[in-house]
């Protein structure tokens, strides 16, 4: 077998600036994700069933259905509602925010419920409201018992950003088919996007295991 | 300064205190005893809302914690809590423990509430360990930290549910005798606690409750000389 070097060279300007994007939206994703992973973690954890109801339904179905499936309905079904043409990378970042949310309010409430019961206790004792002791005392401490979990989560979304060429985003994987269309070949361009995918999730590996350290020695605990 | 009247509290099917009443008088030391079980636990845990109460009322001060319209957030900044198992702020020293609530609560300035804090902890005998960290202090330091932290937000009655017992013996000393000064500078207290020799000594009244009742209650020389009731006289015949 020849591997034809001059097709991946070639195509890096595209790799590159696919790339770019590829980090671009798992960023925006993530970020999205991660605020309403928050949101969607405290509603699920109410102590009123109708409040929690929206929030289990919400989780369920994020969580049940492909991401391709959703991916799909909001590029040719919701976003055109809103703008037109419809555009992909709007509608990746929506799709990955909306999707990794249900996954990211799993990890933060099974990390703000591995707390114990006796911190919240101890907060309200002094007078805090229930979201004083939740910012003060219970996230703090929860946000250190996520951050492998999350990690893991972050690097599943970034892998998924692929499926933005479906709806023809310009990310990395599109520009992978898009050198695979143009040579007819299979080897060099999906190993060069393959590789960089790697370094990409690899870095991002090693920032949390970073991250992690850093707040293990923090503080005492 | 707090009145219990006819107080009800169940878990599921298993009701835990069946019509509770008590009042306690301002700088009254009350020490409830009894069983494992017996709802002791629970009750001083209905004083400060920390269980929802099923029927009856609290009322701290004269505000009626089962009324809708109290402020319980208000309520328990005059309630201070102490927990078997301390409950610290791991994530916080042990100055930050203390300042929190009274930064985030009472609104008091960060240098104001720090030195009101050093107070504290002189008091409690732990000046020296003011920036370190829970973890590295015993159990009986974590629990004084505890008394100072509920004591910072200056409450005008502190609970302690079994302040001593997850102590190793040698450190229940030194979180009596802080207690025992908080009863003679006039703190109005209710302790929950199996030790004997403190509520005979501090105590001015003995609760003794069984399987959610209060059984029998007097002054501790009264009850524990001479018990009226053969579950008091059982009881004590075990534990003294």
């Amino acid at each position: 077998m020849d591997f034809r070097f001059d097709i991946v060279t070639d195509y890096m300007p595209f790799f590159l600036r696919g790339m770019g994007i590829t980090i671009g939206v798992s960023l925006a994703g993530v970020l999205m994700g991660l605020i309403l992973g928050l949101i969607i973690a405290l509603g699920k954890m109410s102590s009123n069933k109708w409040i929690r109801l929206p929030f289990n339904i919400y989780i369920n179905i994020f969580r049940g259905t492909p991401l391709l499936v959703q991916l799909l309905i909001i590029h040719f079904g919701i976003v055109p509602m809103f703008m037109s043409p419809s555009n992909p990378l709007v509608s990746l970042v929506i799709g990955l925010s909306l999707n990794s949310a249900a996954y990211i309010a799993e990890i933060f409430r099974a990390g703000i419920q591995s707390i114990d019961k006796g911190q919240m206790e101890a907060a309200r004792s002094l007078g805090m409201t229930r979201v004083q002791a939740m910012k003060l005392v219970i996230l703090p401490q929860a946000v250190k018992r996520v951050i492998p979990p999350l990690g893991n989560e972050f690097i599943v979304l970034l892998k998924e950003s692929s499926l933005g060429s479906v709806v023809a985003a310009p990310e990395l994987m599109y520009w992978g088919q898009a050198a695979a269309g143009e040579y007819i070949r299979v080897w060099e361009p999906y190993i060069a996007v393959a590789f960089i995918y790697l370094i990409l999730t690899l870095s991002l590996t090693y920032l949390m295991n970073y991250v992690e350290r850093r707040l293990s020695t923090d503080d005492q605990r | 300064m707090i009145n219990v009247k006819n107080l009800k509290k169940s878990f599921g099917d298993n009701e835990v205190l069946k019509d509770i009443s008590v009042d306690v008088a301002p700088q009254e030391v009350v020490v409830v005893i009894g069983p494992s079980g017996s709802g002791k636990s629970t009750l001083i845990r209905c004083i400060n809302m920390l269980e929802s109460i099923n029927g009856g009322h609290v009322m701290i001060d004269g505000r009626d914690l089962t009324d809708k319209k109290t402020n319980i957030n208000e309520v328990r900044t005059d309630v201070g809590m102490v927990f078997q198992h301390f409950n610290l702020f791991p994530h916080k020293t042990i100055l930050e423990n203390i300042t929190l609530a009274p930064i985030n609560v009472r609104g008091m300035k960060k240098a104001e509430a720090e030195e009101k804090a050093s107070v504290l902890l002189a008091k409690v005998g732990l000046a020296e360990k003011a920036s370190a960290y829970p973890e590295s202090l015993s159990g009986g330091q974590k629990q004084r930290v505890a008394i100072a932290r509920a004591l910072a937000m200056e409450p005008k009655i502190m609970l302690f549910d079994e302040p001593t017992s997850a102590l190793d013996p040698e450190m229940v000393g030194e979180v009596l005798e802080v207690m025992k000064q908080l009863a003679r500078d006039g703190m109005t207290m209710i302790v929950v606690t199996h030790e004997m020799g403190f509520a005979r000594e501090v105590g001015d009244r003995v609760i003794f409750m069984d399987n959610g009742y209060i059984v029998e209650q007097n002054e501790p020389k009264s009850l524990f000389d001479a018990p009226q009731h053969e579950r008091t006289k059982a009881f004590l015949s075990k534990v003294l």
